[in-house]
């Protein structure tokens, strides 16, 4: 009655159907080494699992470096330390913070967009305005916007306005940049079959121009929406009265470190999630421009 | 049965919205992040000061002296807290739409941390020392003056910047043998330095002679002209508020961390009570809380127009002041 | 009077101004295509082959001289002109169908149903019946060419301009293609300009050869294919296709030769 389940354990556990050991009798070592192999194999197929290792290593590694050299916590808080703070504040508290964050980041990624493709589409467009713009496209963009923040605050006054306006700075360039490339770098085939169509020239940008463009704009998106959030907290360590950056900074100017990597970590989940989120929009909306299956 | 709820609804309705007329809304402009050493503001809320003088306050924080000054110039805040001498020198260089109607800290919270044992034990002990202080901390305006008390030149020490969350550290790990911070703090820098095993040790400059005004309670002009009454009930609210503070700090300090979850009650009441002595002292006791003295306010000024650079005699700080709104005492 | 020829050539020239320089890309090209004939065009890389093409569709000016179609002189795009690519270049994101009524929606604006029953035909005849809601990246390279045959067929084109078509396919579907093509203008003849630098697939499928010489690009021959228009597979074994093919290929090794 037991022997036969002790011999499907092990033989589900060598990873090794048993024909094959019938067939090819390995020497002793071998089911063992195979089993490893297997589960290596096993662990390789989902990704998923082989990144929660790695994770839980890490933490694991992080957890028992700080205790044992018992280094202080305002030089590297302990993850258990960490986790513990988020229990302080109430979970309504950090949703004031996160949905704060997250309106601003999103709103400046939004209107960085609606800037963005127009404005590439119209460089496009208008050959003097592609030679004039992007020097001062440039020129903006290595401004540095924690510089001319506190100007741009006293100017747009209180609200959300001022940290959009610092968000769309920094997303909007890669943007513009990317979508003018990917306009341009529609099969030229294409463009000559609209203009032997005789077509009407928005159709060539909407029908043509625009579709091809797409992986390249969802390239610069997804870069954009982790800059967005970089922007709203550099936005919020400017001026803000909530949100993952405010917090972050309240955090640290009270020597809360533990209480700042807990900040750090809801920051780096959303910019986990909105990434994405991008991609999913990509997946779902233009699965076409997808890379190719690897 | 109906009809009557009906009515008592309406009734409610109107008196909230009544109430909610009668408040005036009060923008207050904080010049750093929330914590124990703005407690008055949050007292005034909490415990009811700013509703009995008819008013509705929100707190807006802010980063530093100067944005707190430019944010009131603008009027996107109504009144708020910054630095008297960030306000004399705004005035004098640029003439910025603000005045100061109550002083707060009557001395300088300014001072230098080192670790006890480390031999740095007074303001003149800084000379061949390293010290670090965060590059936009007003302090670094009043260093030189400091010094100059203490008869010690500028190429004496050496000065390094460094972010405020990185002082303490650098102090705990040796990199620094002082640093410049606020007496503000001194619980927050004590704590950090007895997980680490040590010792603070605060060096106060107002010790070593520098004597001015500082954090005060300054407005908008266009809010003092427009609305002066609502102006003179605020300094009246917040004065009270600041007694309170001064007789309850525990329950000020409660009254912080209820409207302020992030900062702990406990770091909140010790940042209060290192404030206390700024705010109370033997200045407080010659000249009345919240006052300006015409003497003090014109030493604080000569020593701001010393250190920046200015011509003391083309500003005259009177100016930048106006007592009116203060509560005869 | 006899009537035009559909395609005529008349002392015409190329010259681009590049940044490097001005570069001749033909120079006194002179030749006629008849109503319905298949001309191939042979000659080295870059000896301005493309040129020719989209200047018959309008798309480029001739520097000098003209070029006519159907008697008169091309100023601009003309619509009766179908052209085929090398690549498919087909829309990645539309289906199959979508791409071959594409040029109706990107002219008008939009697809009639007749359009769409247009589009199954020409499917249908380019072999694809079935495939009209696949997308491109579904299909081999050899059945998207088709269906970028089948676009260029929706307007119904007096001409059709072919620029090495079949060039990316192996050999084996290439011949495949070719004759499939043949078979299409059995019912429905076609002006037809065809590119290409295999001279096995210039003998097969042409009246008639233009031999170019490299750049400037000038017609160095015309040489006629003597077989009549019914070819298949076997014809690949007449002698008449070998002798032409290695004829050809004598004149454009010699060519690069001199």
């Amino acid at each position: 009655m037991t022997s036969p389940r002790i011999c499907a354990t092990s033989s589900s556990a060598s990873g090794q159907p048993d024909m094959a050991q019938e067939s090819w009798p390995a020497p002793a070592v071998t089911p063992y080494r195979d089993a490893i192999a297997a589960a290596l194999r096993r662990a390789g197929q989902m990704p998923g699992l082989a990144t929660l290792l790695t994770l839980a290593g890490t933490v694991a590694f992080w957890e028992i470096s700080v205790r044992l050299f018992a280094v202080p916590s305002y030089l590297l808080p302990a993850p258990s330390a960490i986790l513990g703070t988020f229990g302080v504040i109430g979970w309504d508290r950090w949703a004031t913070h996160v949905i704060a964050t997250l309106r601003v980041a999103l709103m400046g990624f939004g209107l960085s967009i609606l800037i963005a493709i127009p404005l590439a589409v119209l460089m496009m467009r208008v050959q003097i305005l592609s030679r004039t713009l992007y020097p001062l496209l440039v020129v903006i963009q290595s401004t540095p916007v924690v510089a001319i923040a506190p100007i741009i605050i006293v100017v747009l006054g209180a609200g959300d306005a001022p940290r959009i306006v610092i968000t769309t700075l920094i997303t909007f360039f890669p943007l513009v940049v990317a979508t003018a490339t990917g306009l341009a770098a529609t099969p030229p085939e294409l463009i000559e079959l609209s203009r032997s169509l005789r077509a009407p020239g928005f159709r060539e940008m909407t029908q043509i121009r625009l579709p091809f463009a797409v992986p390249y704009i969802f390239s610069a998106l997804k870069i954009s929406i982790t800059l967005a959030v970089i922007g709203a907290v550099v936005a919020e360590f400017c001026a803000a009265e909530a949100g993952v950056g405010y917090f972050i900074q309240v955090s640290t100017s009270l020597f809360k470190l533990p209480q700042a990597w807990g900040g750090l970590l809801v920051l780096a989940a959303m910019s986990l999630a909105l990434f994405q989120a991008v991609i999913l929009v990509q997946r779902l909306l233009f699965p076409w421009s997808l890379p190719k299956s690897r | 049965m109906y009809e009557r709820l009906l009515g008592a609804c309406a009734l409610g309705g109107l008196m909230a919205a009544s109430s909610a007329m009668a408040a005036d809304k009060v923008a207050y402009q904080l010049d750093w992040l929330p914590g124990g050493d703005k407690a008055p503001i949050y007292v005034c809320i909490e415990q009811g000061f700013c509703e009995a003088e008819g008013l509705e306050v929100t707190i807006v924080p802010g980063r530093g002296s100067t944005d707190a000054i430019s944010r009131l110039a603008a009027g996107s805040s109504d009144i708020g807290m910054a630095d008297i001498g960030a306000l004399l020198a705004a005035k004098a260089q640029e003439g910025v739409g603000v005045t100061a109607v109550m002083s707060v800290f009557n001395t300088g919270p300014h001072a230098f941390y080192t670790l006890a044992g480390s031999g740095f034990d007074s303001v003149a002990g800084a000379r061949g020392r390293t010290i670090a202080t965060s590059p936009f901390t007003s302090s670094n305006v009043y260093l030189p003056l400091v010094l100059e008390e203490v008869g010690i030149a500028e190429d004496d020490i050496t000065l390094i910047k460094a972010d405020p969350g990185a002082l303490g550290p650098m102090l705990m790990t040796g990199r620094a043998d002082g640093i410049i911070a606020w007496m503000t703090d001194l619980t927050r820098y004590g704590n950090q330095a007895a997980e680490a095993g040590k010792k603070i040790v605060a060096l106060p400059w107002s010790e070593a002679g520098l004597e001015l005004y500082s954090a005060s309670l300054i407005a908008s002009d266009g809010f003092l002209a427009e609305r002066p009454d609502v102006a003179a009930r605020f300094v009246r609210a917040f004065r009270a508020s600041v007694a309170f503070c001064r007789e309850n700090p525990e329950e000020a300090a409660a009254s912080v961390a209820a409207l302020v979850p992030e900062l702990g009650a406990e770091d909140v009441t010790g940042s209060l009570k290192d404030a206390l002595p700024l705010i109370f002292n033997e200045v407080t006791d010659a000249n009345g809380l919240g006052t300006f003295d015409a003497d003090r306010l014109a030493a604080t000024w000569a020593r701001v127009a010393q250190a920046q650079g200015l011509d003391a005699a083309a500003f005259d700080p009177e100016t930048a002041v106006a007592r009116s709104y203060l509560p005869e005492s | 009077m006899a009537p035009p020829p559909a395609i005529r050539f008349d002392r015409t020239g190329q010259v681009f101004s590049a940044r490097s320089g001005r570069v001749e890309a033909l120079r006194d090209v002179g030749f006629e295509v008849r109503q319905h004939e298949f001309l191939a065009i042979l000659g080295p890389s870059g000896c301005g082959k493309s040129t020719l093409l989209r200047m018959i569709a309008g798309l480029l000016k001739p520097t000098s001289g003209s070029v006519e179609v159907y008697g008169k002189t091309v100023t601009g795009p003309r619509e009766d002109i179908g052209i085929v690519f090398q690549k498919p270049t087909l829309l990645p994101w539309a289906t199959v169908e979508e791409n071959v009524t594409f040029p109706r929606r990107h002219k008008t604006g939009r697809v009639s149903r007749a359009d769409r029953a247009r589009a199954q035909e020409l499917l249908d005849m380019v072999g694809l019946e079935g495939f009209g809601k696949r997308l491109p990246d579904e299909l081999s390279g050899g059945m998207q060419q088709r269906v970028g045959i089948a676009r260029a067929l929706l307007m119904d084109p007096e001409i059709l301009l072919m620029d090495e078509p079949f060039s990316a396919l192996d050999a084996l579907t290439r011949e495949v293609m070719g004759l499939d093509l043949l078979k299409m203008f059995a019912d429905k003849p076609k002006t037809v300009v065809f590119i290409t630098h295999s001279v096995t697939e210039a003998a097969l499928l042409a009246d008639r050869v233009l031999v170019m010489t490299g750049r400037p690009g000038t017609v160095l021959t015309e040489i006629p294919v003597p077989l009549d228009r019914h070819r298949g597979p076997e014809t690949l074994k007449e002698p008449a296709v070998n002798d032409l093919a290695s004829h050809l290929r004598d004149l454009l090794i010699g060519k690069r030769a001199a």
